[in-house]
């Protein structure tokens, strides 16, 4: 079978199996087995299907493209620089046939990525408008698929034994209620799976979207199910305030996407991201270029450019001046005079804040730690591997249409969200939300890497941070598990009790430094994390002044080091520090240990190239978006050109070895200063803490942040609809009451006259004209009737005056 | 009527059904022969008619689930008006019995109709009354239909007035404690709009003379009936031809004809320094915004909800303010183009400030019912903007087909918004029917204790979020979309207000529906949902997901109808209007805001 028809059916497949779980388990939830016990089998049959059509396509799709070292790059050494906005001397054309990226073959380097697209069905079309849900499937679209089924499904196996609580009556210690008594409440053991499984067919969604609003429409999805599985335990008021704040915070940003897609529909008509072939005037198919195309046209070398709607719109006062037929001729001149390039800034910075918002960057980041109170293996699946890397995911999928200012402001709120967010996981103490804040912080390195135009460095550290931040929260899951507390302080020792949990832990915690012997061989985010290093490097390099951009990296990754290592001495190392804890410390069953140990494997050959290329940086560059090979320079929103290197550069020197050791040794400070602190006891931590007391309560306050956004937006929110509600009580109302009332005067007149004028005539006509009169007699105030009256009499008399007046009018 | 009526009309009869069979029905109930005491019978009579409506209107509408399509039925996909039905009535006025359905009213017709039998469903827990309830409630459906079928003015007009009184009377006994004053502040609102709009009728009718419009133009309009044979045309032609004085008319297509005309009528005369046009449409456009409702006539709405039993909020939520909606674009706009061209900022304007202004004073409430309330009056405004956004005026620039979007999703819109807001209603319904409060601050854990109802509700209730997948999400985002080619600034505070609307929904569904335990009186009361109101709640929640997973359903009916009127006065604009504001280069698009480069 055609790959451009199997590959479709497969991942659609995949993608609606979590679908079908959902709705089975949502109908015959409860009745599946004792207390829903076998949901959880529905739900984990339906992934690890998913899982395996996944492997299927991609088994089919290394077949017809298989995977060498030699994919990425291109012409390595022809790096012509071509500022996106000087362009005027192209000619506006014909897209021909060659833009059709998914014709399939081999496209060549150079020339596109190899994807493919299609449309299932259609949700809106009107004149050249048309919203629809579609695919658009390429190498990462598969290693996405793989890897969010293959981590979903771990997590599927490990919560069936995590959740068994939910199995029976629950009585939950953190709700008392009225009387007194903790909360005592049924188990929803198929709920959670229920969730987990739109959880699961939403992210996928937005993986496989072929336009933009599709993506949308699953952002907005993943986001609801992330409201149900954080306010799982829905009676605590902290987990239902931690819900809404995640969504609302969302939405904040989506208030921005909202605005990028805008930008973008309004001047160009599509949101499609490939070129897709619509029924033309003639009956004939025409290709409608996508999004990708528009901004990257063909002729133009794949280099940016402004596209004609877009410069169009932007010299919407022009077009009106100009007739028709001479429009085409003059956008370039126009787009040479810089319309369209804030539009095109706009919609880039539009989309950005979507991913924002969903990938918790400074400044929405305030959700995630916060969205620690769902059960942990939500955590590990929605809050660390999938749903938060899906900013990241839509960054590198809308990477062709951003330009490079949109990549510096890309850059530095990953610098900024890096940064933070490590600084307060060094004084965490709940074992979840330091990996929450971690969690944070690895999203903005995966931002910054992207904004520094390392594209596939950000994308790969995506894969490789999904593998161990997910083993990493199962491995804390696990010891909430045994311990019943998330916090630190009464942990300790307990590698002792729990050998396979702190020993997969501690693979996690390798993975996440970067450790590795320099040169030969690491785990799996050693080569992410060093390809995102030598990419800022290149970056500073070519952008002196952002050299700040490269230092955000290196420090980050001494912090990363230190609180990691932090939390594996606290939890594992060293004595209890609880005995009512430790006494009651267990390694957790076989099916929770399972999953941590594959997880492990992965977290450690994630990166690794075979040595006949195959491996995820060399799968990535077969997708990697057309004219992002070359150098490109650009900018010019903040004043300056902006250079955003060729990602080839930083695979030579003396960027890979400079970074290399940057990262080996930042990392080695960090566990050696962890290991002072927390192992040898050298320093001591209360000391420190003490010393630097400011310090250490505004990182123990999380920078207030909180504070000062219930300051700036939650009160004022709340005093804009006191005051919305309060015009119409205190303005409009009484001004309507003080019409009532005049007419309640003016009817009293009315009735005065008619008791003493016409009042036998109306009551009898009242009565026999109104058939409900002996019904509503008792009920009836008394001035309703003279309402009626009012009606009659008052439309005959402007029917009267009306016809008087006009005909008057017209005849003169 | 005779034989051969049917044969050339042959909508006549299942049109005419579906409008009076509840009045007919209505009219029987409120004979003496009835006893009041058999008040289940008067219930199931009056739930045997609303489904005798509903199918037959979906009889109409959706010919292929009933077999061939018959002459009378609807024919999906195409735009013109189809069914028409054309009698004299008042010939001394021209007035007409003159009824049609295109792809706009078709599907509000139904959504009334299927509404009207989930509020009948709704009333069983009306036990004052009951007859006199139910004759109203028909008089009701009727007024309402009515409105949506009407192709004459006066008889719309008519209508209108029919449906005001019935819900008056509705609200002012069977509502809550203050319903008198709702009752009363209702009336005295809509009376207020329908007086301005028997105004703007009769300006029009004085002002209209058909013999201005071509012999196609007559036959198009249904002035000269189109299923007449040719002889009987060409008199009736002749007729108006030949006529010495102005010959007006009341037809609503005429008028439409007449006002898009280059000579217009209504734009050529001018009152007190305005055309006629531009009076016409500021007044039928306050009529109509009084019903949608629209900042700052609205307050009418949180009354007449709070205190209106549950299923004529339903009614008024699900229905009533579609009416508004409806009359701008089957009314305004096709009747005074130039006006609706020129005053586009307004009716966008006022939609996008009741959007953020309702969204902010929902966030207010404290009584769930008036929560809800005010997210009508939010949702609506997404309407008002779809409605306006008039982008095919930059001079060379045609984007007809954003305006269009905008159109086609104000429609979806009001039809979701008929769907969820009466879903949201019948929820608070439900619980107020248990614990005979709506005190936001006193509810919680109500998932625990009615987990079946509260997953419905949940649904609902996101579905007013605007939640993909749900009903709520197709129009607000078509319109959002649409209004950026309109302006940008109006389309920024749109799509904010995306955020108020999540603060506001979640807000309420957290501090009735989750939380450890119900903080409220009666909470022994709350027992799980019965098998009726299973039956209310399950097809509103079905239909809020069917609709946001398919819209096609609804578009290929509205799309061709709204499609083809935006076409006409996009064409308009062109030909006659954009002269009119050619200097003003830009228009209001580039106006409102610096330029985006």
């Amino acid at each position: 079978m055609d790959l451009s028809t199997q590959l479709p059916q497969l991942l659609g497949l995949a993608w609606l199996m979590p679908l079908a779980s959902f709705v089975l388990i949502l109908f015959f939830g409860p009745k599946m087995g004792h207390h829903g016990r076998n949901a959880a089998w529905v739900a984990t049959a339906a992934i690890v299907t998913s899982l395996v059509l996944s492997l299927v396509a991609f088994v089919s799709w290394l077949g017809a493209h298989p995977v060498s070292a030699g994919h990425h790059g291109g012409d390595h050494g022809a790096a012509h620089a071509e500022d996106h906005a000087d362009a005027a001397g192209h000619v506006a054309g014909e897209h021909g046939s060659d833009a059709w990226h998914a014709a399939g073959g081999h496209a060549a380097a150079g020339h596109g990525p190899i994807a493919y697209s299609g449309d299932w069905y259609t949700l809106y079309e009107g004149g050249r408008l048309r919203l629809s849900i579609g695919w658009y499937i390429d190498s990462l679209t598969i290693l996405m698929f793989v890897v969010v089924t293959f981590i979903a499904t771990c997590i599927h196996v490990y919560a069936s034994g995590y959740m068994h609580d939910e199995l029976h009556d629950v009585t939950d210690h953190e709700v008392t209620l009225t009387d007194g008594h903790h909360l005592h409440r049924p188990g929803r053991f198929p709920r959670f799976f229920q969730a987990l499984s739109l959880f699961c067919f939403s992210m996928l969604g937005i993986v496989i979207a072929g336009n933009l609003a599709m993506v949308f429409i699953f952002w907005e999805l993943v986001g609801i199910c992330s409201w149900f599985l954080i306010g799982f335990y829905y009676e605590r008021k902290s987990a239902s305030n931690a819900a809404n704040k995640a969504f609302i915070v969302n939405r904040v940003g989506d208030f921005g996407m909202l605005i990028g897609l805008m930008a973008l529909w309004g001047a160009l008509g599509t949101l499609q991201f490939a070129d897709s072939s619509v029924p033309g005037a003639d009956g004939h198919a025409v290709t409608k270029p996508g999004l990708f195309s528009l901004v990257r046209p063909a002729d133009h070398g794949h280099a940016l450019r402004v596209p004609d709607g877009m410069v169009e719109f932007a010299a919407a006062e022009k077009v009106a001046h100009t007739p028709p037929a001479e429009v085409a001729g003059k956008v370039d001149a126009w787009r040479a005079e810089g319309f369209g390039r804030w539009l095109l800034f706009i919609a880039g910075v539009g989309i950005f804040c979507g991913c924002v918002g969903k990938s918790a960057q400074f400044p929405l980041f305030v959700w995630l730690p916060d969205a620690m109170e769902g059960p942990t293996p939500v955590s590990a699946l929605v809050h660390s591997a999938t749903m938060v890397a899906a900013g990241v995911y839509l960054v590198g999928r809308f990477f062709p249409v951003l330009t490079p200012d949109v990549l510096l402001v890309i850059a530095y709120v990953g610098a900024i969200t890096l940064f933070i967010a490590a600084t307060i996981a060094l004084v965490a103490n709940d074992i979840k939300r330091v990996l929450a804040y971690s969690t944070v912080s690895q999203l903005g390195y995966m931002m910054l890497a992207l904004g520094v135009g390392g594209w596939a460095a950000g994308l790969f550290h995506l894969v490789t941070h999904a593998f161990f931040k997910s083993l990493l929260f199962l491995c804390s899951g696990s010891v909430i598990h045994a311990c019943h507390t998330n916090d630190m302080r009464k942990m300790g020792g307990l590698a002792r009790v729990m050998p396979y949990t702190a020993g997969t832990m501690l693979v996690g915690c390798l993975a996440i430094i970067g450790a590795g012997i320099p040169f030969v061989i690491g785990l799996s985010g050693y080569y992410s994390k060093d390809s995102i290093l030598a990419q800022a490097l290149s970056f500073a390099q070519a952008n002196p002044r952002h050299t700040i951009l490269f230092y955000a990296v290196a420090g980050g990754a001494a912090l990363t080091a230190f609180y990691m290592f932090r939390l594996w001495f606290m939890t594992f190392a060293g004595e209890p520090r609880d005995h009512h804890v430790a006494e009651h410390a267990h390694e957790s069953p076989q099916v929770m240990v399972m999953p941590l140990l594959v997880l492990a494997v992965l977290a450690v050959v994630a990166g690794w190239t075979l040595p006949g290329g195959f491996g995820i940086a060399n799968l990535l560059e077969q997708s990697r978006p057309a004219g992002t090979v070359e150098t490109a320079v650009g900018g010019f929103a903040f004043g300056q050109t902006l250079t955003i290197p060729a990602e080839h550069l930083s695979h030579g020197e003396p960027f890979h070895s400079t970074a290399t050791w940057t990262a080996f040794a930042t990392a080695l400070g960090g566990v050696l200063l962890a290991a002072a602190m927390y192992v040898w006891r050298v320093i001591s931590p209360a000391a420190v803490a003490a010393m630097f007391r400011p310090v250490y309560s505004f990182l123990a306050n999380r920078w207030y942040f909180d504070e000062l956004y219930h300051a700036l937006f939650v009160v004022p929110a709340h005093g804009l609809a006191a005051v919305a509600s309060g015009i119409d009580q205190g303005l409009i109302d009484p001004f309507i009451n003080f019409l009532a009332w005049t007419t309640r005067q003016v009817a009293g007149i009315d009735a005065w006259i008619d008791r003493t004028f016409v009042d036998g005539l109306v009551n009898a006509t009242a009565n026999a004209t109104w058939t409900l009169g002996n019904e509503l007699k008792r009920l009836q105030t008394g001035s309703l009737r003279q309402y009626v009256t009012f009606i009659v009499v008052g439309t005959v008399a402007l029917f009267v005056i009306a016809s008087l007046f006009f005909r008057q009018a017209l005849a003169g | 009527m005779s034989p051969a009526d049917t044969l050339t009309q042959p909508a006549l009869w299942p049109l005419s059904m579906i409008v009076f069979l509840p009045a007919l029905v209505a009219a029987v109930l409120s004979l003496p022969i009835i006893p009041k005491a058999r008040e289940e019978l008067i219930r199931w009579v009056t739930l045997a008619t609303t489904i005798v409506v509903f199918v037959l209107s979906l009889w109409m509408a959706w010919p292929s689930l009933f077999g061939a399509a018959g002459p009378a039925q609807f024919t999906v996909g195409e735009a013109a008006m189809q069914g028409v039905v054309k009698r004299p009535w008042i010939p001394a006025f021209n007035i007409e019995y003159l009824l049609g359905v295109d792809g706009i009213s078709m599907p509000l017709v139904v959504l009334t109709t299927f509404l009207s039998v989930l509020a009948c469903a709704a009333s069983w827990p009306i036990t004052k009354h009951v007859k006199a309830y139910h004759v109203l409630f028909l008089l009701l459906e009727t007024g309402m239909l009515g409105v949506f079928v009407s192709l004459d003015f006066f008889l719309f007009y008519v209508f209108w007035e029919v449906m005001l009184l019935p819900m008056y009377f509705l609200i002012g006994i069977w509502g809550g404690p203050r319903r008198e004053y709702a009752a009363i502040k209702f009336f005295l609102y809509t009376l207020f709009g329908s007086v301005l709009m028997l105004i703007a009728v009769l300006m029009l009718y004085f002002t209209s003379d058909v013999r201005m419009l071509s012999d196609a133009q007559l036959v198009g309009a249904h002035v000269v009936s189109p299923a007449a044979d040719g002889a009987l045309q060409a008199d009736a032609i002749a007729t108006i031809r030949g006529a010495k004085s102005p010959v007006h008319t009341f037809n609503i297509l005429a008028l439409a004809e007449l006002g898009q005309l280059p000579n217009s009528p209504f734009a050529a005369a001018a009152v007190w320094g305005m055309s006629l046009e531009t009076w016409a449409f500021l007044l039928l456009l306050i009529g109509f915004v009084i019903k949608v409702p629209v900042v700052p006539v609205h307050t009418w709405l949180p009354d007449a909800h709070v205190e209106a039993p549950t299923p004529i909020s339903m009614i008024l939520a699900g229905v009533l303010l579609k009416l508004g909606g409806y009359g701008i674009l089957r009314i305004c706009y096709p009747i005074c183009p130039g006006a609706g061209l020129s005053l586009a900022w307004l009716v966008c304007g006022v939609g996008v400030v009741s959007m953020v202004y309702g969204a902010f004073a929902a966030l207010a409430q404290k009584d769930f019912k008036r929560m809800v309330a005010y997210s009508s009056v939010s949702h609506m405004g997404y309407v008002m903007l779809g409605l306006g956004v008039w982008s095919a005026v930059a001079g060379n620039q045609f984007r007809w087909d954003a305006w269009a979007q905008g159109v086609n999703g104000a429609m979806f819109q009001m039809l979701a918004h008929g769907i969820s807001s009466a879903g949201m209603f019948f929820m608070v319904g439900v619980l107020y029917d248990r614990v005979h409060h709506r005190n936001l601050e006193e509810f919680g854990g109500i998932f625990n204790r009615m987990p079946v109802y509260s997953g419905l509700a949940i649904a609902v209730f996101f579905a007013g979020l605007g939640l993909p997948g749900l009903c709520g999400f197709i129009g607000e985002v078509l319109v959002t979309l649409s209004s950026w080619n309109y302006s940008r600034t109006l389309a920024v505070i749109s799509a904010f207000t995306v955020i108020l609307t999540a603060a506001y929904i979640l807000w309420a569904i957290q501090r009735v529906y989750l939380g450890a335990e119900y903080k409220g009186p009666h909470g022994d009361h709350l027992t799980p949902i019965t098998g009726r109101e299973l039956a209310i709640a399950a097809p509103l929640v079905f239909f809020a997901i069917l609709f946001g997973v398919a819209p096609q359903l609804i578009f290929n009916y509205v799309t061709p109808s709204v499609n083809r009127q935006v076409e006409t006065l996009a064409d308009w604009t062109r030909d006659v209007g954009g002269k009119a504001v050619q200097p003003v280069a830009g228009g209001p698009a580039a106006a409102d805001m610096t330029t985006v480069r």
